[in-house]
């Protein structure tokens, strides 16, 4: 199949319409993964052939709506805690790392992953590792609600306070470092507020502290005078500036627009024109999310042929992808040391502007260490697939038959169809059918090209 | 902000003294002569803040005798350079080195308000910006982006187990970060045969989309240059005896791939340990004989190349050290220190005054040549390039390095 490079998307008018399976595509098992490596972080066969069972639109409901049976969220909070007593964020890492991989809440973590980025903070600078587990358990609450409340919630934060030294915000030197991040890179983006406005925000965030690990307002140094941002006056403190931002028309574009390069195509050429229609919804419907994701992921732009493929695999997502399509687990320490190797380690964004996503992740380096985050993950006893051996699995449910199974890989694995040549040579490998061959032939193809993109 | 006039003397046998004009020199292009390989700089960081004070000892200070009656190196054990200063004793290379007339010594190096945090003075040498400012990109990485080599050089690489360095961080160049040149690789166990079956895959004919197509471009030039440097690594080695240590086995490595051709022009490596707060005498010694060794080994095994004169070292460190010992038989942070240079294109010698250690400031060492005019030598001189853009001011080079 030849690609043409001059796709252009659906106009805005079609694009978020609902995808309706035989006219605009097919609903198959190809498409069904698609939806579960973007919407979440990849899925197992059996999950992906239910999916086709239903209606697309079931499938992406049923993937928002899943929830963290009671029994692992206490597992998991157990651990996390045990992480953070370790005082190591190695160990934090690994204990998120095992969750991206494991959670039924595939939606969820998909967007807490999204929130890091987006409200990034570093574990460089923020060395208390249950501040660390703090923010990203608050990340996990709001990941799709409302927007007010998640970001009234951050700006309390004791992570964030901490990483842009606003816990030190006096009456006499306003720190402006919170207020420009939470006007630039939070809520509206560069050129939606003048200099002016930052510095009338930082007033209203003086005197936010924090005590003993936890978020208090010291009165004392809170500047109480007027203040005009974004062209409102009030005596405002940092919940009212808040809202006052939240309420300018920026904001609902700005997210949107962010959004929806993350989840289809990072190099959109008119982004605000084209996601029209979904901001005027998320405005409308007061900023709340899962309405909104519903519709992006279940629409026919999402599941165009412009849209399949154009996403470079995240380190985060080649590893937890691999291991979620075959119902899988590793030695998470490890793996989450190797994405850090790869460029991205979870809590150690580069920056308050978080990771750049798409071509970003491609370099000289990162690539050898793609290839070899997949080799040290293959080779590994700990690396389980369903409880098996990387090989005893291929062998167990996959096809007998070496050419079936490089098709079965295709449509469960890849976005793009594997060249010719790589798929002669993964055949040969899977004919000899020994532990050895089959290690081979996953390793090469999840090393090619083709591999990272989804 | 440019220097006044400032006197520079060389004592070595083989130069004469220089003079500085006060203005900044034009590179002389028509006198250069066309070098078919580009220049290389091997960047040495002494991490931690090298004792310049017992570096480059002040021989006949009084004052130094006084002032460290513990730590102070004794004039009749230094190894000459001039009437008034000398070497640790235990850098018997750089003496070797200045003999041949190839090393320079830039006196009294660093900058204004001076700042004792490793880290941030460490990155101001970086990113000659100070931390208000931000700092996307190291001095370097501003250089190779104006170098504009094409897409697939290798025009810089770190060879080190620490993250890349902020002098080579640039914002359109990434500069890979290798270990060691074994790590440099594909690891799967039939890595060979992995890297054969990608470079097909990569190098496919099909028609493909931008996307795709640069993925397959990236892994394509990701695998050759590792091909390179693992093949480098099969030549035969040469009778250079070289000595222990880590700074060592990476000059080696370095050396192997010049030799081997690859037109790599910046070398990053660095050398922890300096930070002698306490017993500095073993510590210190043992950190300068492996400096001194290894560099002298490194210029050894490419004196009878076609390289010799294309390869430079600059060893700096982010302050020097307080000139007073404290009371554990160390120093704590400083200011000023030394640079050295070294390489066929080096004016050798000294290069601005010692230091007045009668002359101090809150008891530090004034500093009387800034860092960047270091830079400026080397951008200007040695790569031909104007500093001006990349060092965001006029800097006049400190005239170490034969223009």
């Amino acid at each position: 199949m030849i690609r043409m490079s001059e796709l252009s998307p659906l106009p805005a008018s079609e694009a978020w319409m609902p995808f309706r399976p035989g006219i605009d595509g097919d609903w198959n098992v190809a498409q069904a993964a698609h939806l579960y490596r973007r919407g979440g972080f990849g899925a197992p066969l059996e999950q992906l052939q239910q999916a086709v069972d239903q209606s697309p639109d079931q499938a992406v409901s049923g993937l928002i709506e899943a929830v963290e049976p009671d029994t692992y969220r206490s597992t998991m909070a157990t651990l996390a805690h045990a992480a953070a007593a370790s005082g190591d964020t190695r160990s934090l890492a690994a204990w998120w790392l095992r969750r991206i991989i494991s959670s039924p809440a595939q939606a969820q973590e998909r967007l807490v992953l999204f929130w890091h980025g987006h409200f990034a903070t570093s574990a460089e600078k923020v060395t208390d590792v249950s501040l660390m587990l703090q923010q990203n358990e608050l990340l996990r609450t709001h990941a799709m609600s409302g927007f007010e409340p998640f970001v009234q919630a951050v700006s309390q934060d004791p992570a964030m306070l901490l990483w842009l030294d606003a816990a030190a915000s006096r009456k006499a030197h306003p720190n402006e470092n919170y207020a420009r991040e939470l006007m630039e890179l939070f809520c509206l983006g560069e050129g939606k507020y003048t200099e002016q406005d930052i510095r009338e925000a930082a007033r209203c965030f003086t005197g936010w502290e924090v005590r003993r690990k936890q978020f208090r307002f010291n009165r004392f140094q809170h500047d109480n005078g007027s203040k005009t941002v974004l062209g409102v006056t009030g005596e405002f403190g940092g919940e009212d500036v808040v809202q006052v931002v939240l309420q300018q028309s920026a904001a609902a574009e700005f997210l949107i627009c962010k959004l929806v390069r993350y989840y289809l195509r990072d190099d959109i050429a008119d982004v605000v024109n084209l996601c029209q229609p979904l901001i005027r919804q998320y405005r409308d419907n007061g900023l709340v999310l899962k309405p909104i994701l519903k519709q992006i992921l279940n629409s026919r732009l999402f599941h165009s042929p412009w849209c399949v493929g154009y996403r470079v695999r995240s380190p985060i997502d080649l590893a937890a992808g691999l291991l979620r399509c075959f119902a899988g687990s590793a030695n998470t320490v490890q793996l989450s040391d190797q994405t850090k190797e790869a460029g991205q380690g979870l809590f150690f964004p580069p920056g308050v502007q978080g990771w750049d996503e798409g071509r970003a992740w491609i370099n000289t380096s990162t690539l050898l260490g793609r290839s070899n985050l997949i080799a040290e993950m293959l080779t590994d006893s700990a690396t389980r697939f369903s409880g098996q051996s990387p090989a005893d699995y291929v062998r167990d449910k996959f096809s007998d038959n070496a050419e079936t199974i490089v098709r079965q890989i295709q449509d469960l694995l890849f976005s793009r169809p594997i060249p010719g040549s790589t798929a002669a040579q993964a055949v040969e490998l899977l004919h000899r059918r020994t532990d050895q061959s089959i290690r081979e032939a996953l390793q090469l193809l999840c090393s090619i090209p083709e591999f990272q993109l989804c | 902000m440019p220097n006044s006039r400032r006197q520079f003397l060389s004592r070595s046998a083989s130069a004469a003294a220089i003079t500085f004009s006060g203005r900044l020199p034009v590179p002389l292009l028509a006198a250069v002569e066309k070098k078919k390989a580009p220049v290389v700089l091997v960047v040495i960081e002494l991490q931690g803040g090298n004792d310049g004070l017992n570096t480059v000892v002040p021989t006949s200070s009084e004052t130094y005798r006084r002032l460290r009656p513990n730590t102070g190196i004794a004039a009749g054990n230094t190894l000459s350079i001039s009437s008034d200063c000398g070497f640790h004793p235990q850098l018997q290379g750089f003496a070797e080195l200045l003999e041949q007339g190839k090393l320079g010594i830039v006196n009294g190096v660093g900058y204004d308000n001076p700042n004792r945090s490793h880290f941030e003075s460490m990155d101001i040498w970086h990113t000659c910006q100070r931390s208000g400012d931000r700092r996307p990109e190291g001095w370097l990485g501003r250089w190779i982006e104006s170098a504009q080599r094409p897409a697939g050089d290798l025009t810089a690489l770190h060879l080190g187990d620490q993250q890349l360095p902020l002098a080579l961080k640039s914002q359109q160049r990434p500069v890979p970060s290798i270990r060691s040149k074994e790590q440099f690789r594909l690891r799967a166990a039939n890595a060979d045969q992995l890297q054969q079956q990608l470079l097909i895959a990569s190098e496919t004919a099909e028609s493909t989309d931008d996307l795709l197509g640069f993925i397959r471009s990236s892994t394509s030039t990701a695998l050759q240059t590792s091909q390179r440097i693992q093949a480098t690594g099969r030549r035969s080695t040469t009778a250079t005896v070289w000595p222990d240590g880590n700074l060592s086995r990476k000059l080696q490595t370095v050396s192997g791939l010049i030799r081997a051709g690859l037109e790599t022009s910046v070398y990053y490596l660095s050398l922890g340990g300096f930070d002698t707060h306490a017993q500095q005498p073993d510590a210190h010694g043992r950190l300068l004989r492996q400096l001194g060794d290894a560099t002298a080994a490194f210029m050894r095994d490419l004196a009878e190349t076609e390289h010799a004169d294309r390869v430079m070292l600059m060893c700096f460190s982010e302050f020097g050290r307080r000139v007073a010992e404290n009371a554990s038989a160390g120093t704590d942070h400083g200011t000023a220190g030394p640079v050295f240079l070294i390489g066929n294109q080096v004016l050798a010698g000294l290069h601005g005054d010692l230091p007045d250690l009668n002359q101090l400031e809150n008891d530090d060492l004034k500093y009387h040549t800034d860092f960047r005019q270091v830079y400026a030598d080397v951008l200007e001189n040695w790569f031909q390039t104007d500093s001006r853009e990349i060092l965001s001011g006029s800097w006049l080079p400190s005239g170490a390095i034969r223009s």
